[in-house]
């Protein structure tokens, strides 16, 4: 793990996983905005959880699923990616 | 079901080996251009299945968004870019969500996604298999898309009964325009050139083997060998005509009749009864007499079984006029799309009625059997009811009556 899971990685993802195109800076600005309202809905967040547990060889659990919210989903990504080492 | 509620068709569009468009498969069509190809994609050189109608000029990333294009297979792609044709062709209907619905076919559904996702599943393991494999591979999984990307909240369905499943979806349609529905999309598209798809089809034994273009795929001919696959179809708008008629759209023709029967598998001598009977069905619902029927867009399979059961099948239905009537066959020219072929002869069959032509039956000069094939050129005809068939491998058979736009209901 190269430092900490960002707005940048969360974006690059949500575009290779799932297909949609969300700028960091905006992800950032809308933090606490519900994933479904920008436009990644359950299954491509599935998707977003199972690149980042293959690309880091560890697993998210099943939280990481049930967020809601792009601050949620990072926050829980780096603490997993911590407590994982 | 309110059968004074007829279903009208209002838009249409085709991802085809000879054109991609209503304008280049129409010209192409007409033209009787042969399209089919040699096999030359990866994993797939080294299969007994050598000849199909290929789609090359289809570039799906531009016409399908990306999260569209992540979750779903080529044959999905065909038929969004279908329904997005047939939708700006029929002027975009303005409905309640909930007016319009969506019926597709499919004979196989995904299969390059799912061989994708299975070969992460054993060459690495499970989880690098895509949450999507759990859409994108299914027979359904079309229509949810253009359901979910359009918005339509009307009555969807998938048939999945063969290749006649084509015909049936546009029968279903219709139905459900009957029973409230002011419009539906409608039509097949499928993408079976692929490894996994590919080898899926070599156990049928009327898939042709022959590995020259120019003589693979002869319906009706003293040579015919059997049948060449292809990828692609059509999607067409059906709305309620009066509806339609009240917001002016440009009416393209009339779904008139259909007529369904289903003989097993095996037995291509069978289904000249139940050939007969879908099309006796089909002409008893449209109203309309054997001799009124101006072409017959034939199922063709081009196993001499078959062929021979077809045109008997024609003997029963119509009587003397089967000897007369104009028979063709243009599938002879890119393959047989599988649920999505006679969704393409549709398409045909209303350009044929909209510009007076008779297309021909590719790569076929002369028959044998005693009918009316139209070889060579196409023939310029007056035509108001066309008769499109249909029959699968495992034993479907259907028939749909359609009249020209101008036709009284």
């Amino acid at each position: 793990m190269n430092g900490p899971f960002t707005y940048d990685d969360l974006s690059a993802l949500m575009k290779s996983s799932a297909g949609i195109t969300a700028d960091p800076q905006e992800l950032e600005n809308s933090a606490d905005s519900a994933f479904a309202d920008l436009g990644l809905d359950s299954l491509g967040l599935m998707a977003v959880v199972g690149d980042i547990e293959h690309s880091h060889g560890i697993p998210l659990g099943a939280d990481a699923e049930r967020c809601k919210t792009p601050r949620e989903f990072i926050d829980l990504v780096n603490s997993q990616l911590t407590s994982g080492v | 079901m309110d059968t004074t509620r007829r279903a009208v068709v209002t838009g249409m569009g085709v991802v085809a080996p000879n054109g991609i468009g209503t304008d280049s498969f129409w010209k192409a069509t007409r033209e009787g251009t042969p399209r089919l190809t040699r096999i030359t994609r990866d994993g797939c050189d080294h299969l007994p299945l050598t000849v199909a109608g290929l789609i090359e000029d289809f570039d799906p990333v531009g016409t399908v968004e990306d999260k569209f294009l992540v979750q779903t297979d080529r044959f999905t792609h065909f038929a969004l870019h279908a329904a997005d044709q047939a939708l700006r062709d029929a002027g975009t209907p303005d409905l309640p969500e909930y007016a319009i619905g969506v019926a597709t076919a499919s004979s196989s559904g995904g299969g390059a996604f799912g061989q994708r996702e299975l070969q992460n599943l054993w060459g690495t393991g499970p989880e690098l298999v895509g949450p999507y494999q759990s859409i994108a591979w299914f027979y359904a999984a079309s229509t949810g898309q253009i359901s979910i990307r359009g918005g339509f909240k009307g009555p969807c369905a998938v048939l999945a009964d063969d290749e006649a499943g084509g015909l049936d979806a546009i029968a279903h349609a219709g139905r459900s325009i009957m029973r409230g529905a002011d419009a539906m999309v409608v039509g097949a598209a499928e993408a079976p050139i692929a490894p996994y798809s590919m080898v899926c089809q070599l156990g049928y034994r009327e898939l042709s083997r022959a590995d020259d273009p120019a003589r693979a795929y002869l319906p009706f001919d003293a040579a015919a060998c059997g049948f060449a696959p292809a990828e692609g179809g059509a999607v067409l708008v059906l709305e309620e005509r009066e509806a339609a008629e009240r917001r002016g759209a440009a009416i393209r023709a009339t779904v008139a009749g259909h007529g369904a029967t289903f003989t097993g598998t095996d037995d291509w001598a069978a289904s000249r009864q139940g050939l007969a009977r879908a099309i006796g069905q089909a002409l008893a619902e449209a109203g309309v007499g054997p001799d009124e029927i101006d072409v017959v867009f034939a199922d063709a399979l081009a196993v001499p079984a078959a062929d021979h059961a077809e045109v008997l099948a024609l003997g029963d239905a119509l009587g003397a006029h089967a000897a007369n009537v104009a028979v063709t066959a243009p599938k002879a020219g890119i393959g047989r799309a599988y649920c999505g072929g006679p969704v393409l002869d549709v398409a045909a069959a209303v350009l044929a009625m909209e510009h007076g032509v008779i297309p021909p039956t590719p790569g076929v000069f002369s028959t044998d059997y005693d009918i009316d094939l139209v070889t060579g050129r196409a023939r310029a005809a007056q035509v108001r009811t066309a008769l499109v068939l249909s029959r699968g491998l495992m034993g479907c058979n259907a028939a749909l009556v359609l009249r020209g736009g101008d036709a009284g209901p």
